[in-house]
């Protein structure tokens, strides 16, 4: 959930909940304060009959009224307790309202009432005054309405304007998060001083500064070490393949000796391509390899194909392609790479007498080969040193491969789909 | 071949020494920069086999001189640093080959042999081994005037070969020759008797000697006087 939606959310209940309390209270206290007035209104009603009875000495003449009932009834002495009471008012339509029909004269309203008693000579009559409460119900209402979408309309504003202006105000939050998320450690891009003038923000800018900045110092000082650990193994590499090869020339060698230097020279071999990979692998990510040019990838191709021709026969490997012409702009070293690793691949996990499809087409180039009839784990074979326990390689073959597709802007990817392990260049 | 070896690198340079003075040529080493610098100035050499990352001073500087002076010595480049630029660096000054460490001497030899070929024979382009006679620029090899057909791999092997003659050579080094050291097919060289097999096959069928003999199973040797 983003903070502005939490914010909102919190925001929007709290409102909402003292709105509604307000409502109420608002509503009370304007219902109370009429109903004072219609109490007040009553009050001098009934005044107005003790004066006319007390002037006259009878009860006054009843007359229809719009707003105000008075009926007397005979009652028994002081058998009335004064006191006001909610009822119902019986409205007459007049008899051009539209909505009068037939059996219906009129209809109730809400109406408060006030039962007092006089007495008139020797008679005591209980007196109920009623007024309607239409109206002032109807000001309750219309000041209710009011009230309520005065609330809402400030609501809404509020609203609009949080979100407008929290927007703005996290803007530069935002930002940092979008450089975080393209940080990549390998670039020589730096993430840019932010400009703003909340003081957080300042400081997270500062703290994602300085984070990176390290990370990459780290990341640097690693490769270098990297880079001088490599150089300083080739020397006693050298050495020791010269050795073998003087040694070689000592003739004489007993089947026993010859299997050891045979085991020798292979691994010496092999530390030789490992240090080669690692140092190629730092030199890419370097970016120092730049002499970019415009390449036939599809004479490349045929170079490289034509390469492995021996081995393929020695394999049986039944190779088919179908290439279409194709200019890429690389470093040809690069691509000569690139290439010799994923066919090495495709013959290397291969099996005796199995089948490698190349198919270069203007969008990608699609490398498949038969093998193991396992799909292997998608995203680890592209991690260092991962090999599966068969392999012979250095491990790197594909780190090196997909490194040197980021830096022509290629992607490189993995598929299985039985029996074809396939390993897909697009050009972009 | 008169050669000189600067390398600072005592068990190399020494393995070097021995792998060509035991081919017969001659072969004068220096450890550093100013025996180095000592050598070039007093005596000339078929070809100076040069290691750029000298404790003492640049090594490039040493290839700045010969050419300076127009000394006519090949000049092999030997480098750790397998950059571009290095390259490109050397080769722009004079050098007449770049070979990065590690390598095999056998590969040294045969970069050697055809830098001083292209240097001695003088635009001559005629290589010539008892009843062989392989033309350089036409890629083409005669037994006794009679043409063989090789492929172009078969072709280097042999120049390989003779480039080598007379020592051992590994399966490994003969692997790197023709594939490059990109090509790790580690510990399978089945294909490399391959090529062997139809190599020995089409000479002796064109009246050659058979001068391919397979080396306790660890490469081929090239007999020849």
């Amino acid at each position: 959930m983003r903070l502005f939606a939490k914010y909102n959310r919190v925001n929007l209940i709290t409102t909402v909940i003292i709105m509604l309390f307000t409502g109420i209270i608002y509503y009370q206290a304007i219902s109370w304060i009429l109903n004072n007035q219609k109490d007040n209104d009553l009050n001098v009603e009934e005044q107005e009959i003790f004066n006319y009875v007390k002037l006259n000495q009878r009860l006054p003449q009843i007359f229809e009224s719009n707003d105000q009932q008075i009926t007397f009834t005979p009652a028994k002495p002081n058998s009335v307790k004064r006191e006001y009471i909610n009822t119902m008012y019986f409205k007459k339509w007049n008899d051009d309202n539209g909505r009068r029909r037939h059996k219906r004269d009129g209809e109730f309203e809400a109406g408060r009432g006030l039962i007092s008693s006089v007495t008139v000579g020797d008679k005591y009559y209980k007196i109920l005054v009623v007024e309607s409460k239409v109206e002032t119900e109807d000001l309750i209402r219309i000041i209710f309405f009011i009230t309520i979408s005065v609330i809402l309309f400030l609501l809404l504003v509020l609203l609009v304007i949080n979100r407008l202006i929290l927007n703005r105000l996290w803007k530069p939050f935002y930002s940092i998060m979008n450089e975080l998320r393209l940080f990549n450690i390998t670039d020589n891009k730096e993430i840019p001083k932010l400009d703003t003038a909340i003081d957080e923000f300042k400081e997270l800018n500062r703290a994602v500064l300085v984070m990176t900045a390290k990370a990459k110092y780290d990341y640097k000082d690693l490769k270098t070490f990297t880079e001088n650990a490599s150089h300083e193994l080739l020397t006693p590499i050298a050495v020791i393949n010269s050795k073998l090869d003087t040694l070689i020339q000592t003739e004489n060698f007993n089947e026993r000796q010859s299997k050891i230097l045979n085991d020798l020279y292979g691994a010496v071999s092999r530390l030789n391509r490992l240090n080669q990979s690692l140092l190629l692998l730092v030199k890419i990510e370097n970016r120092l390899l730049r002499d970019q040019e415009t390449i036939n990838f599809r004479e490349l191709l045929e170079e490289m194909i034509a390469q492995f021709e021996e081995i393929f026969q020695d394999k049986n490997l039944k190779v088919t392609y179908t290439l279409t012409n194709k200019e890429i702009y690389a470093t040809r070293y690069l691509a000569e790479i690139l290439l010799s690793n994923l066919i090495s691949n495709a013959i290397r996990h291969n099996y005796n007498g199995g089948e490698i499809n190349i198919s270069l087409t203007n969008e990608s180039l699609v490398i498949s080969n038969t093998g193991e009839d396992l799909s292997l784990p998608d995203e680890k074979i592209f991690t260092r040193f991962h090999k599966s326990s068969a392999s012979e390689g250095s491990g790197l073959g594909l780190t090196i491969s997909r490194q040197i597709c980021e830096n022509f802007n290629f992607s490189l990817n993995y598929q299985f789909q039985s029996p074809f392990h396939i390993f897909t260049i697009e050009f972009k | 071949m008169k050669i000189l070896v600067i390398e600072d690198e005592e068990g190399l340079r020494e393995s070097i020494e021995e792998y060509f003075s035991e081919a017969g040529n001659i072969c004068e080493t220096a450890g550093g920069y100013q025996s180095a610098m000592a050598k070039i100035n007093l005596y000339r050499y078929d070809c100076v086999l040069l290691d750029i990352t000298l404790p003492e001073g640049n090594g490039m500087n040493i290839l700045k001189t010969l050419k300076e002076n127009n000394h006519p010595d090949g000049v092999l480049i030997i480098s750790a640093k397998n950059s571009l630029d290095d390259r490109l660096n050397g080769l722009n000054l004079g050098a007449d080959d770049y070979l990065v460490k590690p390598f095999h001497l056998s590969e040294l030899m045969a970069r050697v042999s055809a830098i001083v070929r292209r240097k001695t024979f003088n635009g001559s382009n005629l290589l010539l081994f008892n009843e062989l006679t392989i033309d350089l620029l036409a890629k083409e090899v005669k037994v006794h005037d009679m043409p063989v057909k090789l492929t172009r791999k078969e072709y280097a092997l042999l120049l390989y070969f003779i480039a080598n003659k007379g020592k051992v050579v590994s399966k490994n080094a003969i692997a790197e020759h023709l594939w490059g050291d990109g090509i790790d097919m580690a510990n399978n060289f089945d294909f490399i008797y391959s090529h062997i097999k139809n190599i020995r096959k089409k000479l002796m069928e064109a009246g050659s000697n058979d001068y391919i003999q397979a080396a306790y199973g660890m490469g081929y040797k090239f007999t020849g006087q």
